[in-house]
């Protein structure tokens, strides 16, 4: 019988030293620049400034050096091959001998664009297909949709997929009634309903799009490795519009292989769960990481908003490893299309994993996993204390500037290397040394695509050092916008103000929104000039130091606007700048969906008056989409006399003076009732002209007149 | 078989104004364009039978509207032809109504069969058999099951925290105050040390 590899036969000692590889890297590194910071501080008399401002570099610079190792480390393994990943269970083996077991496909959504969700679900049922390996799966929209038009868009994309692919019994859609915890408690409740009728779960996000022959992968390889509890993919960005989405997608695609093949090195059976793109073995998701509340209520406290951290540190506390499955091909998702979009994603975030504080000292809990919940909390305080450096240092600075301190050995003209002193600014060597640790990885990245002749794909060797030399720039640029929003969100999160689960906004727009731009970046502006200001007059050569930092804040706005141009985007991509792989060599499942999606968005949109309460309308006017929206609910007892008076009252006020007459609220309310849903339609086509408002009128008139099917994202 | 538009021609009600027939003849072919039945001929014909039954209706109960009599009688014939078409008539309106338009758009009846909308004599035999396919399945049985939350054992120092926050939380006053005098002691601390 053929032996297959499985990462349990790792040798745990060898994961230990890759361990202490990795840390020892960092600790040195540290070492070195901590004693040329506390070099540069101390030519004085040592003071308490000093020591304030040595303390938070050291947090700061390890921070850096981390990245740096963990990139360093990936580089060594991509050149030397590496054996210890999970991939190799399944190597060299054709997609229809791999052994699969029972998976759901689920995919959690809120008030998402239905095109988007039901196409990219349409190319992976596609994909799987293809495999032959669809009879293992099936799929969940799992829905917590709020919006009265997305949800009847969602049932009637739903219900036309399961039509064109024949896909009734295999895709399946479910509204939740009341959301409760958000997108943990949605899975939580389709687990607690079907959960034991599967093996594994593959969980995908709104955005995300995988090849089925990833997917059948993936659960082969939980299928080889019994030991495995989660499974995470590597997802590479795609589908960028704009110009910022097209510079996190280049950035993703060029510099992450390096650093995943790092994370891998390190992480080993202790990696981590980034929420989707994942294959999740379900019976111990179920019994360890149902998810329970932390002391105290939000912000700080209550329910746990970044979930997927501490599922990974729960399966990992029951003894099952987790995976980062770093050189899989075919799995994707979408990033926000402009910086503003972004920072709202990154407030969601922050929050979720300043939460994470409480969990650092739980028992049991794998120290690697402690470790990553601290470098998530890291990612966003390090921001308030990169920004508490700079301020201190710039305090610090003024202050030298006003009592200057007479030196031998000035620390701008000289740097001391043990008893040597070598005619370079200290200031100097340490910025150099900085720079290397936080540009050496994107140089590498760019020369090993040059060394493995694979410039072609991103567009050939000048347009790839090009957009490299752009993405550093803007990078530079949009770093301290970056630090300054973090930095304002952890400090409104300390001072209890939480924030609330907005939709993220995943299309580009044409539109500039300098309202927005100016609204959001003005204090941000305005701090760079009096900082940029108090330091030219103050210290001049000091200015010049600080003006990356400055540019960025002063630009904020126009910056922030340029970047979220669509056509920019468009231009830069007709130009060959930023571009991918995934642009040039893409998956089939990609241009597959682009081309979707563009007939769906070609597609006829419904007139300007009926345009807000559209989806409304096909619930109650439509005798096919009422007929499915109606069986999809579920039956309920009929209530008391005051809950019947109410519906009562919102179906009349509903027909006589139209949807606007009703909040947000009570028109879900409606369409959550199957039976002021079957009334309301009979009732709607019973009624003389004369006893329905003019919107109806309007509705019953116009709807079917110009288009042979109703309008929906799925009729194409 | 009597010309369409002739037979429209010839339909006159003896009650009800002219103004109330009109609406109702609007009514009907708005309905049947929602069902997306956009044959004109065969249109005209369908109206021509709801409007004649809603007519002689009518003239029993002239105090209703002719609109909802025409709908009512449309609503019925479709009752019964779904009820013919799925094989169970004794089915409640709801339930015939909500599950013939599934069939009736699962196998796209309308598109496939134009002419055998509300038809109860010609029924084409694959339009009854593919009719019978009438439910749609939004999930699977369900395999209920339970997944409880297990406390997370916080350690020492963070339980301790914990209890501290959540009784400085039953306070909201004193914990602004609290927050805001953390942060004025740092910005005082900075002012301080950096003087």
């Amino acid at each position: 019988m053929k032996r297959y590899f499985a990462v349990e036969q790792l040798d745990k000692k060898r994961v230990s030293r890759r361990r202490a590889t990795f840390f020892t890297l960092v600790f040195l590194l540290t070492t070195i620049a901590v004693w040329f910071m506390a070099d540069l501080l101390w030519k004085g008399p040592v003071s308490a400034v000093g020591v304030v401002v040595l303390v938070l570099f050291t947090i700061l610079f390890a921070h850096i050096a981390m990245g740096f190792c963990t990139a360093m480390l990936g580089l060594y393994v991509i050149n030397r091959g590496d054996t210890a990943r999970i991939s190799r269970s399944i190597e060299g083996e054709s997609l229809e001998e791999l052994p699969l077991g029972s998976t759901a496909i689920v995919m959690p959504v809120f008030n998402e664009d239905s095109s988007r969700i039901f196409e990219a679900l349409r190319v992976i049922y596609r994909s799987l297909e293809k495999t032959g390996r669809l009879v293992d799966f099936d799929f969940f929209i799992l829905s917590d949709t709020n919006d009265p038009n997305k949800w009847i868009q969602e049932e009637i994309a739903w219900y036309e997929l399961c039509r064109q692919l024949n896909g009734f019994g295999r895709i399946f859609y479910r509204k939740r009634r009341i959301s409760i915890n958000k997108k943990s408690g949605n899975v939580g409740d389709f687990l607690r309903r079907w959960g034991q009728s599967y093996r594994y779960m593959v969980v995908l996000d709104a955005d995300s799009v995988m090849t089925g022959e990833a997917i059948v992968k993936m659960v082969a390889m939980m299928e080889r490795n019994l030991g495995v509890g989660i499974l995470q993919s590597a997802p590479r960005i795609v589908n960028g519009v704009t110009l910022y989405s097209r510079l996190q997608q280049f950035s993703n695609r060029l510099y992450s292989p390096l650093f995943l093949a790092g994370l891998n090195y390190w992480h080993q059976g202790e990696s981590n769960f980034w929420g989707h793109n994942a294959v999740i073995r379900v019976a111990p998701f179920m019994e360890h990481c149902a998810l329970p509340e932390l002391p105290g209520v939000e912000p700080f406290g209550g329910r746990i908003l970044s979930h997927d951290f501490v599922e990974a540190a729960l399966i990992r506390k029951a003894g099952w490893q987790v995976w980062l499955a770093y050189d899989l091909e075919g799995s994707f998702e979408e990033g926000p299309p402009t910086l503003i979009d972004s920072a709202k994603r990154d407030r969601r975030w922050c929050q979720g994993n300043m939460q994470h504080s409480w969990l650092l000292f739980a028992r049991g809990f794998h120290p690697i996993n402690r470790f990553h919940l601290l470098q998530g909390i890291m990612g966003y305080l390090a921001s308030p204390l990169w920004l508490l450096f700079m301020l201190i240092s710039t305090m610090h600075r003024f202050s030298e500037a006003m009592h200057p301190v007479p030196s031998e050995f000035a620390a701008q003209n000289y740097t001391m290397i043990f008893d040597y002193a070598v005619p370079l600014p200290e200031a100097l060597a340490l910025f150099g040394f900085t720079m290397v640790l936080l540009f050496s990885p994107k140089l590498i990245s760019l020369l090993l695509e040059l060394k493995n002749r694979r410039a072609v794909a991103y567009g050939g060797p000048v347009r790839l050092c090009l957009s490299v030399f752009l993405e550093m720039v803007a990078s530079a640029l949009l770093a301290p916008i970056n630090m300054i929003f973090h930095a304002k969100f952890v400090v409104y999160i300390l001072l209890g103000q939480g924030v609330s689960w907005v939709t993220q906004q995943r299309a580009a727009s044409e539109e500039s929104d300098w309202r927005e731009a100016i609204i959001t970046h003005s204090g941000q502006m305005a701090f760079g000039l009096i900082w940029g200001t108090s330091a030219y007059i103050l210290v001049p050569s000091f200015f010049w130091w600080l003006l990356p930092v400055l540019l960025g804040l002063v630009l904020s706005a126009p910056l922030s606007i340029f970047l979220a141009k669509a056509n920019y985007g468009r231009r830069a991509r007709e130009l060959g700048l930023f571009l991918t792989p995934d642009e040039t060599e893409p998956a089939p499942v990609l241009p597959l969906l682009e081309k979707h999606l563009e007939e769906c968005y070609r597609h006829m949109q419904p007139i300007r008056e009926l345009r807000q309460d559209y989806g409304l309308m096909q619930a109650v006017l439509d005798p096919y989409v009422n007929a499915v929206h109606v069986s999809l609910l579920r039956q309920r007892r009929p209530g008391s006399h005051s809950v019947r008076k109410y519906f009562i009252e919102l179906r009349r006020r509903l027909l006589a003076d139209g949807p606007q007459s009703l909040s947000q609220r009570e028109k879900m309310a409606l369409l959550l009732d199957p039976e002021s849903m079957n009334w309301l339609h009979e009732q709607l086509w019973k009624k003389p002209p004369d006893l329905l408002s003019e919107w109806w009128r309007l509705a019953m008139r116009q709807y079917n007149v110009l288009t042979s099917t109703p309008v929906t994202a799925l009729y194409r | 078989m009597e010309l369409p538009l002739e037979s429209l021609t010839a339909f006159r009600p003896r009650t009800g104004t002219p103004d109330q027939w009109n609406a109702a003849f609007v009514r009907v072919e708005d309905y049947l364009r929602a069902h997306r039945v956009h044959n004109r001929l065969q249109q005209s014909q369908i109206l021509h039978r709801v409007l004649s039954r809603a007519a002689a209706q009518h003239e029993k109960e002239p105090h209703l509207d002719p609109t909802t009599l025409a709908a009512e009688e449309i609503d019925r014939m479709m009752d019964e032809w779904f009820g013919e078409l799925l094989g169970d008539k004794n089915l409640p309106h709801e339930r015939i109504a909500i599950e013939g338009r599934i069939a009736l758009q699962m196998c796209d009846g309308v598109t496939r069969w134009p002419y055998a909308f509300l038809d109860m004599e010609n029924i084409p035999a694959e339009f009854a058999h593919d009719m019978k396919r009438r439910s749609v399945q939004a999930g699977p049985d369900m395999t209920v099951t339970s997944m409880v939350p297990r406390e997370i054992e916080l350690g020492t120092l963070t339980e301790v925290a914990g209890q501290t926050f959540e009784q400085i939380e039953k306070w909201p006053i004193l914990r602004v105050s609290l927050l805001w005098a953390v942060f004025l002691a740092v910005l005082a601390a900075v002012f301080y040390t950096t003087r």
